[in-house]
């Protein structure tokens, strides 16, 4: 769809508009992954014969979008299954099978995780994960989470 | 019987309860009283369940009464306080519900007295047994830096993983992954300590 797009822009046959695709793809990519401000690296990218006025605005370009590219790859990158939400909610049992009044407080976390894609081109499901925790098994979790933040902020301090 | 605690049991059950409990009858007060011990010490803990087999069969043992008929009778006394747990009884009708099943008024002080002194205990092991829809088994985390991949050379990207493991209720054991952002961390940090206060506020 797009090399066809491009091809009729251009005026140009379908496999040079292909061609014009792959290569700037690649260049894109390849800049991407150097991830420099400076553009004597970047001019270093095209042949010695490459049209003069022409690199100077596909870095320039490059430059400009840079910062975006470089968060959506990151976004991209290879991760376990990304968190996307969560939700919470807090009960209070009143009432149970085993026994007849009752007054527990209980806490409902729902997280909305994306999964791994896994087909190019098709967004992946997202998974819900449902839990339910005491309070005494979420002063635990919370204890582990402290352990996590002052490990960070260990690390920040060093940084 | 429709007002007592077991006027939910079926009417075979009940004549059986019932039945039961004039056996129970035939036992001294020492061997009742013996009875009751196990019956608070096997709801206190519900692991020990070969304990209390062997107690069964000793008891059996030395008191000359055979060991399938025990374990029925036994079976029968456990209700009592179960039940009576789930209707939330007091003292006093606990012991109006074993006159009424036939025991003598020595046994039946005896019964509720044990029953006053493990209520607290069996209402937190009830309390510890009720629903819980995938409850939290455990947390395990790691967290690091991306440093590079295949789409940029230096990243430096802070991330969180967690495995949560989560008991699904039929004894089996789920493990669910999911990667957090720095910032998504701090916000659920954030959102649990939010969780914290109101559970706080309603305990």
């Amino acid at each position: 769809m797009q090399t066809k797009s491009i091809a009729r822009a251009l005026n140009i046959e379908k496999e040079q508009s292909t061609k014009l695709h792959t290569a700037l793809g690649r260049l894109l990519k390849r800049a991407l992954f150097l991830d420099t401000q400076d553009p004597e690296i970047l001019f270093n990218l095209f042949p010695a014969n490459f049209h003069n006025n022409l690199k100077e605005l596909l870095v320039k370009i490059i430059l400009d979008n840079q910062s975006t590219w470089r968060k959506q790859a990151i976004s991209n990158q290879v991760s376990m299954p990304r968190l996307v939400d969560f939700d919470w909610r807090v009960d209070l049992k009143a009432a149970s099978g085993t026994i007849s009044r009752l007054s527990v407080p209980t806490c409902l976390v729902q997280f909305k995780v994306q999964n791994i894609p896994k087909k190019v081109g098709v967004v992946p499901e997202e998974d819900l994960i449902n839990m339910e925790l005491s309070k005494e098994t979420l002063d635990t979790m919370l204890n582990g989470l402290y352990k996590i933040q002052d490990q960070l902020s260990s690390i920040a301090k060093k940084e | 019987m429709s007002s007592s605690q077991f006027g939910s049991l079926r009417e075979d059950v009940l004549v059986n309860l019932k039945n039961d409990m004039q056996t129970v009858e035939k036992f001294d007060s020492e061997q009742f009283n013996q009875l009751v011990q196990m019956i608070f010490s096997f709801l206190a803990d519900p692991s020990k369940s070969s304990q209390l087999f062997n107690q069964l069969e000793t008891f059996a043992e030395d008191n000359n009464v055979s060991l399938p008929g025990l374990k029925n009778v036994f079976k029968s006394l456990l209700t009592i306080p179960n039940n009576a747990l789930k209707k939330g009884s007091t003292a006093a009708t606990f012991h109006e519900e074993l006159r009424s099943l036939g025991l003598s008024e020595e046994k039946a002080d005896y019964f509720t007295e044990q029953w006053k002194k493990n209520m607290a205990t069996l209402s937190s092991m009830a309390l510890g047994q009720t629903l819980m829809v995938n409850r939290l088994v455990d947390v395990d985390w790691k967290f690091g830096v991306t440093l590079a991949s295949s789409e940029i050379t230096k990243v430096g990207n802070t991330f969180v993983q967690l495995k949560l493991v989560l008991s699904n209720g039929t004894g089996e054991l789920k493990n669910s992954y999911m990667e957090l952002s720095l910032q998504q961390f701090y916000s659920f940090l954030h959102e649990m300590e939010r969780v914290k206060a109101s559970l706080e506020i309603l305990s």
